[in-house]
């Protein structure tokens, strides 16, 4: 398995994504541009330019028309993913952190940062899917947060629940439709901030991990724990592998502390779990800054890891990863 | 290949061809494995010519492609890529390493394999304990309660009376019956060489070498070993050293004369070195 490095951004990578058909993938980092590459040769096509703050989030619609990034220059930016032009810009009083379209790609939602008083929200907006069309400027709903602000968000199969992953180790759902609290869980440990969501394949349950260390699956409707991932160092991503069942999750020491300590002992390795097992089956070495975000093809061919190293590494899975599989499984045939 | 001979120029032509500018065309040939020979002439930065062959062969590989992905591979680029040509560039994209990635069930034990010399080394010395050379307790000799009354006891010596050899043998203890006889006083040699003759110099300046010490003391008689402290990581004097002579009168001599000589701006301090 040899990675592709790609070396578009100056700071550190803050967000990446691959469309859906996984030809494309997007980055963002702390300096201000967003990069789009083939992923199959790690080409870079182009780079959207216009934020002027750190960028925190991308996420590209299921068309592969429309592509929508937060910021801290408190915007949220939609861009022509052809030819890199901006269509739209919202904006707020605070940062955004996170940006996702719904499954069909005719909404958006956005978390907003806590700060200078204002409360930390998620809005949805309507979006059309259209380079053409003429975006709305007010969102359909916006949730409040009073006690815990949300720090990652994510939709649920048929845009029926919003899920919010908070700072306090809360996971909440939400109603899709009106942005109505329906419950929450105390998926992790109390007081230590859930820092990634990703939703499987068919959005049915999602994987979250933490500053405690563990990441964990749980369903979309009952907010119950399926899966428990226990590592030894403080997480910022994880991500669920499609074709085989493993979760990859990606962290290591607080960026802060890094120039402390040996590499080594930074654990800056994509650590492979199984999915139903639990079980470490592997690690890929590579960066050497915490990775702060993966992502992994839509058809599982391969996965992308973003560093604070400002490094993003492509991997193309090869052969014995996809022959792996435990006893029990093979058996089943 | 009929037209071998016709289209390539014979070696001896090639000598007489007069006018440097002009190169040979290029030729293609085919072999009958299905591979294309071609030679190509260039010139190269000196200006001499340069004849490349290249060896092809073609394989067809057909892929399908999700004709989304087809049309977007034909995007132009924009943003800071504008304008630039098709395929990757080497400023933003390389290729890392090759990882092996095997995954596995018992994968914290074959990771261990990785640093397996590291674990070697502290397999070995688990099982190593420290034995004081004087009274064989579990401290280091420097630390031992019996130090100043008791000498230090060779237990080289009677490992070869009693096992008869196995374990490691000094070479000057080599071949002889027992080590306790031919040194008598062993206790007593090993007092003669740390204490006796040997001068403890302080106040040395960091820039000091051995050997400048060396030059300075040997002047009073035979010096057999200079020991210059120095730190490991700069690799520059600590301000200390040991100098041991041959004859403790020697030493005796250069103590007096040398304690308070002016070495590199700092006034050297020299006195017998104490047991400790």
């Amino acid at each position: 398995m040899r990675p592709i490095l790609l070396q578009g951004h100056e700071r550190s990578l803050t967000q990446i994504k691959y469309n859906k058909d996984g030809d494309l993938l997007f980055s963002t980092a702390k300096d201000h541009v967003v990069c789009v590459w083939y992923s199959v040769n790690g080409e870079r096509v182009g780079t959207y330019n216009g934020h002027v703050g750190a960028l925190w989030t991308v996420d590209i619609d299921p068309t592969t028309t429309l592509l929508a990034t937060g910021s801290a220059d408190n915007t949220i930016r939609l861009w022509d993913v052809q030819t890199g032009k901006q269509l739209k810009k919202w904006e707020f009083p605070t940062a955004v952190k996170r940006v996702e379209f719904s499954e069909d790609g005719t909404l958006l939602l956005a978390v907003t940062e806590q700060r200078m008083g204002y409360l930390g929200t998620v809005v949805v907006f309507p979006i059309t899917v259209d380079v053409e069309a003429e975006q709305a400027d007010d969102p359909n709903f916006t949730i409040t947060f009073r006690e815990s602000k949300a720090t990652v968000a994510a939709w649920s199969y048929l845009n029926k629940y919003i899920i919010t992953g908070h700072e306090d180790g809360r996971v909440s759902q939400y109603d899709g439709k009106t942005g109505e609290f329906s419950r929450d869980a105390q998926a992790h440990e109390l007081d230590m901030p859930i820092t990634d969501i990703q939703m499987a394949p068919d959005r049915t349950y999602f994987i979250t991990c933490s500053k405690d260390k563990t990441a964990k699956i749980l369903d979309v409707n009952e907010l119950k724990v399926l899966k428990t991932y226990v590592t030894d160092t403080p997480l910022n991503t994880a991500a669920l592998t499609p074709k085989k069942d493993f979760v990859i999750l990606g962290g290591g020491q607080e960026a802060r502390d890094v120039t402390t300590t040996s590499q080594r002992q930074g654990k800056f390795e994509a650590r492979f779990y199984h999915k139903i097992f639990e079980d470490e089956i592997g690690r890929v070495k590579g960066h050497f800054g915490p990775l702060n975000t993966i992502a992994v093809h839509p058809q599982g061919a391969g996965y992308a890891s973003g560093g604070e190293d400002g490094y993003v590494r492509v991997h193309h899975f090869d052969r014995p990863y996809f022959d792996f599989a435990y006893e029990v499984e093979k058996m089943k045939g | 290949m009929p037209d071998l001979p016709s289209s390539r120029a014979n070696w001896a032509d090639d000598e007489e061809f007069d006018d440097p500018s002009v190169l040979p065309p290029q030729q293609v040939v085919n072999n009958p494995d299905g591979t294309k020979t071609v030679i190509t002439y260039r010139f190269n930065d000196n200006g001499k010519k340069v004849k490349t062959t290249r060896k092809i062969r073609t394989t067809i590989v057909k892929e399908h492609v999700n004709p989304r992905v087809a049309e977007r591979k034909e995007w132009a680029k924009f943003g800071a890529e504008k304008g630039h040509s098709r395929g990757p560039d080497l400023s933003t994209t390389s290729v890392g390493e090759n990882i092996i990635f095997r995954p596995s069930t018992n994968w914290k034990s074959t990771s261990k394999e990785d640093n397996a010399e590291e674990n070697k080394l502290k397999d070995q010395l688990k099982d190593k304990k420290v034995a004081c050379r004087i009274c064989k307790g579990d401290h280091f000799t420097a630390r031992c309660p019996f130090k100043d009354t008791l000498p230090p006891l060779d237990d080289g010596a009677g490992a070869i009376g009693g096992s008869g050899g196995g374990s490691y043998v000094a070479p000057h203890l080599r071949g002889k019956k027992g080590a306790g006889e031919s040194m008598p006083g062993s206790g007593g040699s090993y007092r003669d060489r740390d204490d006796l003759a040997t001068l403890r110099v302080t106040n040395v300046s960091e820039l000091a070498e051995e050997g400048d010490l060396r030059d300075m003391f040997e002047r009073f008689g035979r010096v057999t070993r200079v020991f210059l402290a120095k730190d490991r990581d700069t690799g520059r004097a600590k301000g200390f050293a040991f100098i041991s002579y041959v004859d403790r009168s020697d030493a005796a001599r250069a103590c007096e004369r040398m304690d308070g000589y002016g070495f590199r701006h700092l006034i050297l301090r020299v006195e017998f070195a104490k047991r400790s």
